[in-house]
């Protein structure tokens, strides 16, 4: 039975806590607060250049349509979570492969 | 008149929500298909004009409507189409886009809206200059809708297009999928053939539909929660067409860029200035009957409160102050919409969902225009990491 989640195309979410820890442990982190598509795209696709296979890049951002068209742009370069505060901020977590 | 108020309100509540729920970006569903090959939104506009074409046909064959909107047509809609799609990719956000992302919070999009206000009053006063060069010389012809002159029945000529349409994407989507299956088995693969490949991809549409109609099935169990979560960008556009069928039956097609110029008249004129004086506010957009409320832009206002509202209720809503470096983005962005969205004239709303869903001659030109306009700016802005297509 294909679940909501298939048809949206969303990236798994994470709990506020699961959030929290991986944010602290992040090898890189990008405010992206206040910022409009598509430069979190292109700054998320640069950052993951720099980084090395494992690595945790951390996006903050404000901006809603981030947290699908993100993890779309870097696509197969990394594994992609998302973390909903609840009041417009979003976090976007990017493990290069 | 209260009626329509009443229209105006359900209408723009309506599609603003439509729009914030299903992130409803024309922006992004071109770019992001240019940088990525990510046709997530594109389906979703894609499925709102055909469905909504399919719905005016009918409407306009029962004798069900007030009106097409049907500009004369020629190269004014290459060029202000350009502009008007270079402006909206800087912007990061359509004319659509700016108003439900206006009611989500963002200052960024209210900066946009008062640099398209700038970019509709630069127009409207170069307006008699430009009436009698730019749109003198680049209309070649009276603007027609296709329902209005086909021999065809409008509701049947809808239905066809709407075939013709889903097999060439099917082809497109087929060819895609049988491209990839030929480099796996070369052996054994067969070349793809004229009939085979529509096959193919229309195979792969139907699962696409089914795994979506499942999804929405799905959905349905806990519909309260299920409202919450951002919804396919295809529930949206059925939601929008739902919507812009009642507004075709009672008032229009939907716009978003004219109410806004009109907009820009009125409260114009509520700080004296003589907006009725100028011809394009006085004969053109207000058609002589004086600077006032017109009833699609009481649905324009809506259409943000609707947005705000979804947004609000999904824990979207937000007061998100810009940052200094896309203050250009909203300025420069903001005035090219403004004023390419009057030199077309209409915007991704009037010309790709409207005007498409219309069959209106001008605005096949104009979406050439504006998709033009987003493929240069979208390689200019990805000249760092490069575009797929």
């Amino acid at each position: 039975m294909p679940s909501i989640d298939d048809v949206v195309d969303a990236p798994d979410e994470l709990d506020d806590e699961t959030a929290q820890e991986l944010y602290e442990d992040a090898d890189r982190t990008q405010d992206m607060m206040g910022e409009v598509c598509p430069y979190p795209q292109v700054e998320a696709q640069k950052g993951l250049q720099q980084l090395e296979s494992g690595d945790l890049l951390v996006q903050e951002t404000d901006h809603v349509p981030c947290t699908e068209n993100v993890p779309k742009a870097v696509g197969d370069d990394a594994e992609a979570t998302v973390w909903r505060s609840g009041d417009g901020v979003y976090r976007i977590y990017l493990r290069k492969n | 008149m209260v009626s329509q108020l009443l229209v105006a309100a359900v209408v723009g509540l309506g599609i603003g929500a439509c729009l914030q729920k299903g992130r409803f970006c024309f922006v992004n569903a071109f770019r992001d298909l240019f940088a990525y090959k990510d046709t997530r939104v594109t389906k979703g506009v894609i499925a709102a004009v055909l469905v909504t074409m399919v719905f005016w046909g009918t409407a306009y064959q029962f004798g069900y409507f007030q009106g097409f909107w049907t500009p004369g047509w020629g190269l004014t809609g290459i060029v202000g189409g350009f502009v008007f799609g270079v402006g909206m990719t800087y912007a990061g956000a359509c004319a659509s886009g700016t108003l439900y992302r206006a009611g989500e919070g963002y200052v960024q999009y209210w900066l946009t809206l008062l640099f398209m206000g700038v970019g509709y009053v630069a127009f409207v006063v170069a307006f008699p200059s430009l009436q009698s060069t730019y749109f003198a010389s680049l209309t070649f012809g009276e603007g027609v809708s296709l329902f209005e002159i086909s021999p065809v029945p409008a509701g049947l000529l809808a239905i066809g297009v709407a075939i013709v349409a889903t097999l060439a994407y099917a082809t497109v989507l087929g060819r895609q999928h049988t491209g990839g299956s030929e480099r796996a088995t070369a052996a054994s693969a067969r070349p793809a053939t004229i009939v085979g490949t529509p096959v193919v991809g229309l195979q792969r549409l139907a699962a696409g539909t089914r795994s979506y109609a499942a999804g929405v099935l799905d959905a349905w169990a806990d519909p309260i929660a299920a409202s919450k979560r951002p919804w396919d960008p295809r529930s949206a556009a059925l939601g929008i067409s739902v919507f812009a069928l009642i507004w075709f039956t009672s008032v229009s097609i939907v716009g978003v860029t004219g109410p806004e110029a009109r907009w820009s008249g009125y409260l114009l004129s509520l700080a004296g200035v003589d907006a009725g004086s100028f011809s394009y506010w006085g004969s053109v957009l207000f058609r002589g009957a004086g600077v006032g409320v017109t009833v699609d832009m009481v649905m324009i206002a809506f259409l943000v409160l609707g947005s705000a509202l979804a947004a609000y209720w999904s824990g979207d809503f937000s007061l998100r102050m810009p940052r200094k470096r896309r203050l250009p983005n909203a300025v420069l962005g903001g005035f090219a919409m403004g004023a390419g969205s009057r030199l077309a004239p209409g915007c991704n709303i009037g010309n790709i969902y409207s005007g498409l869903a219309e069959l209106s001659v001008h605005s096949f030109i104009a979406t050439i225009g504006i998709v033009a306009g987003v493929y240069v700016m979208t390689h200019w802005i990805y000249r760092e990491v490069g575009c797929a297509i």
